[in-house]
């Protein structure tokens, strides 16, 4: 059966492009608004994600991985001997000053941990060797830092609160939903860094579970034990985490009313120009209907035009997204796109299309077949 | 209500068909008790000047409009005004429109606005093709099967719109001023074209026209003024000897059969 809405999408280029460009726009602009807030999600969970802890003990209602507070550092000990529990370390995690060479000031999101490696933290390492950190005054710096605190090197001094410390390893993709760079020192250095105030003081205790054992359950007994701190699984840490900074900041408002106005911008220009091409057409789709065709004839030729614009426009949207992706990452910025939510835009795109093309469904319904014979 | 079908019935049947059309307040009264047949094979011209009601009754005829009163039968079916949604179906089955402007859609082939056509009545796939080649060979433009409208002169235009009329074989083809936009020569060709298919395959053709050219290939001649049949009598032969009607160029294949024809004939 020759397809007259492909045919007709064909035959009108300029159009069939216009209407294609609208889809493919709104497509871009939810993909990309909606990639960015979940890359910069990504960052507000980014360490509970890659540290190999099965449960975090933090203080209690502590709101996010970022803004921990302090508790005594000995309760790891009571959590170590509980049944179940594999292994339990202490974590700090502190906002320090950090002076840069022009004596300016800047602050650092700073990771204290005795044993690094068998954390699984940090997870991308350009240089260094995190043994190293216990020998002395040294930390690794992410990579991230240089937008903020100027280019450094492996080997290069910075002050931390007054102290010397040498830049000892180089890491990547660490960075704070608050986009402070991250930085790893040995925990003692930490808390000698951030003085008396964490004097024998931790933010974190990481547990590790042994094989087969029940999370729920250890939870609940370091809950018993800990009644002062709160625990979490890691998937309810980072969701809390990441929920913090969504209900707190407005980025979930403003991605909800950015992802919005792109689906209207993408609506009212499918709808404008199929409901052009349509009124371009009307005489054929008055033929359509004189040799004999229905309005379900024609319904199906704009739903055909629409379906067809929907899928040609969601894939040069998602394209472009790609494209972008590239020169976001330069900017520091991650977009991520869930395949899922690739499945749901593709989804939407197809309603969305569909809807607008309603709007000329209405129009072809009333078509009076004997204009046919009007010159 | 279905009539029984006989071998002689008139595919197409008009009784005192009335048409009012409300225009605000007033109503105006386009058709007052027209009374019209066609027979198979037969061809009617209708004449009347701009604003006599032949459009309107060209529609009514045609199942795109229904009449305010009277009865109209197409190929043995009766229409029903109260059921207006069967209409669709009437035309799909019994009726061929070839109008003035063409109505071609541009953006597909010769051979596919007839398969289009051919489609939609129901005729699909592999059939659907092969039934569009042969009409699209039968009013003798298979080498342009593939060519967009916009690339055919007004000639070919109407073929190939009387090619889609023809699709699906209907018994009644309606013609709105076929040969209005063509000069004499061409108008001429398809008048040719009309009177062989009506007469080669049975169907009854019903032409408004303001063309007196049309009268040569009529077999009766109706003319309408202000909506009512003024004269209704058979064409003259020789008034239809008169006109000089240009022999269709067919594809080779139907010239061939055509000669044959007229051999054994004479």
């Amino acid at each position: 059966m020759p397809n007259l809405a492909l045919k007709n999408l064909l035959h009108d280029k300029l159009r069939s492009v216009m209407t294609i460009a609208g889809v493919a726009f709104a497509v871009t602009l939810v993909f990309v608004q909606v990639g960015l807030f979940l890359g910069i999600l990504d960052n507000a969970s980014v360490t509970i994600d890659h540290i190999a802890a099965d449960l975090w003990v933090t203080s209690r209602n502590t709101p996010n991985v970022d803004f921990a507070h302090g508790f005594p550092e000995t309760r790891v000990q009571r959590v170590r001997s509980i049944p179940g529990v594999a292994r339990a370390a202490n974590l700090l995690v502190q906002f320090l000053n950090l002076t840069l060479p022009d004596g300016a000031e800047e602050g650092m999101l700073v990771y204290g941990l005795e044993d690094f490696k068998r954390w699984g933290i940090p997870w991308k390492i350009d240089s260094g060797d995190l043994a190293d950190l216990k020998r002395g005054d040294y930390m690794f710096l992410d990579a991230s830092a240089e937008r903020r605190f100027g280019p450094f090197a492996v080997g290069d001094y910075r002050e931390v609160m007054g102290y010397r410390v040498k830049i000892l390893g180089r890491t990547r993709d660490a960075l704070s939903f608050t986009t402070s760079p991250l930085a790893f020192l040995d925990y003692s250095l930490v808390q000698k860094l951030a003085g008396e105030r964490m004097d024998g003081r931790s933010t974190y205790i990481l547990v590790k579970l042994e094989p087969g054992a029940d999370p729920a359950a250890v939870a609940a007994e370091i809950r018993q034990r800990l009644p002062w701190n709160d625990v979490y699984t890691r998937a309810d840490w980072a969701k809390r985490s990441r929920g913090y900074w969504v209900a707190s900041t407005g980025i979930g408002l403003n991605m909800y009313l950015t992802v919005f106005l792109g689906c209207l911008v993408g609506v009212v220009v499918v709808t404008q120009t199929l409901y052009t091409s349509t009124m371009e057409h009307i005489k054929e789709f008055g033929t359509v209907k004189a040799i004999g065709g229905s309005n379900r004839d024609i319904y199906r030729i704009l739903g055909s035009q629409a379906v067809i614009a929907a899928v040609i426009g969601f894939v040069a949207g998602r394209l472009m997204a790609f494209a972008l992706a590239p020169a976001m990452a330069e900017i520091r910025l991650k977009l991520i796109i869930p395949t899922e939510f690739a499945g749901i835009v593709f989804v939407g795109t197809l309603v969305l299309c569909l809807t607008a093309a309603l709007v000329s469904f209405r129009k072809v319904s009333k078509i009076d077949p004997a204009l046919v014979f009007r010159a | 209500m279905q009539i029984a079908p006989s071998p002689h019935r008139n595919v197409l049947e008009a009784q005192g068909v009335t048409k009012v059309f409300r225009e605000g307040r007033e109503e105006v009264s386009v058709l007052n008790g027209v009374d019209l047949t066609v027979a198979p094979g037969e061809i009617v011209a209708l004449e009347g000047p701009s604003g006599s009601g032949k459009t309107t009754f060209l529609s009514i005829l045609g199942c795109i409009l229904t009449p305010t009163s009277g009865r109209i039968v197409v190929d043995g079916e009766e229409i029903d005004a109260s059921r207006p949604a069967r209409l669709p179906a009437i035309r799909k089955r019994s009726i061929g429109f070839v109008f003035q402007q063409y109505n071609l859609f541009p953006a597909l082939t010769a051979l596919e606005n007839v398969e289009y056509a051919l489609n939609i009545k129901g005729t699909n796939g592999r059939q659907g093709r092969r039934q569009a080649e042969a009409a699209i060979d039968q009013v003798g433009l298979a080498d342009r099967a593939h060519f967009l409208p916009r690339d055919l002169s007004g000639g070919q235009k109407q073929r190939v719109a009387i090619a889609r009329a023809l699709a699906g074989k209907p018994p009644v083809l309606l013609a709105d001023e076929p040969t209005a936009n063509l000069d004499t020569a061409v108008g001429g060709q398809i008048l040719g074209l009309f009177r062989d298919l009506a007469k080669r395959e049975n169907r009854g053709l019903l032409i408004v026209t303001h063309d007196p050219n049309v009268r040569a290939i009529a077999d009766r001649v109706v003319k309408i003024r202000d909506g009512r049949i003024i004269s209704d009598l058979p064409e003259a032969p020789v008034a239809r000897l008169a006109m000089p009607i240009v022999e269709a160029p067919l594809s080779p294949r139907h010239s061939a059969r055509r000669s044959r024809r007229k051999e054994k004939l004479s």
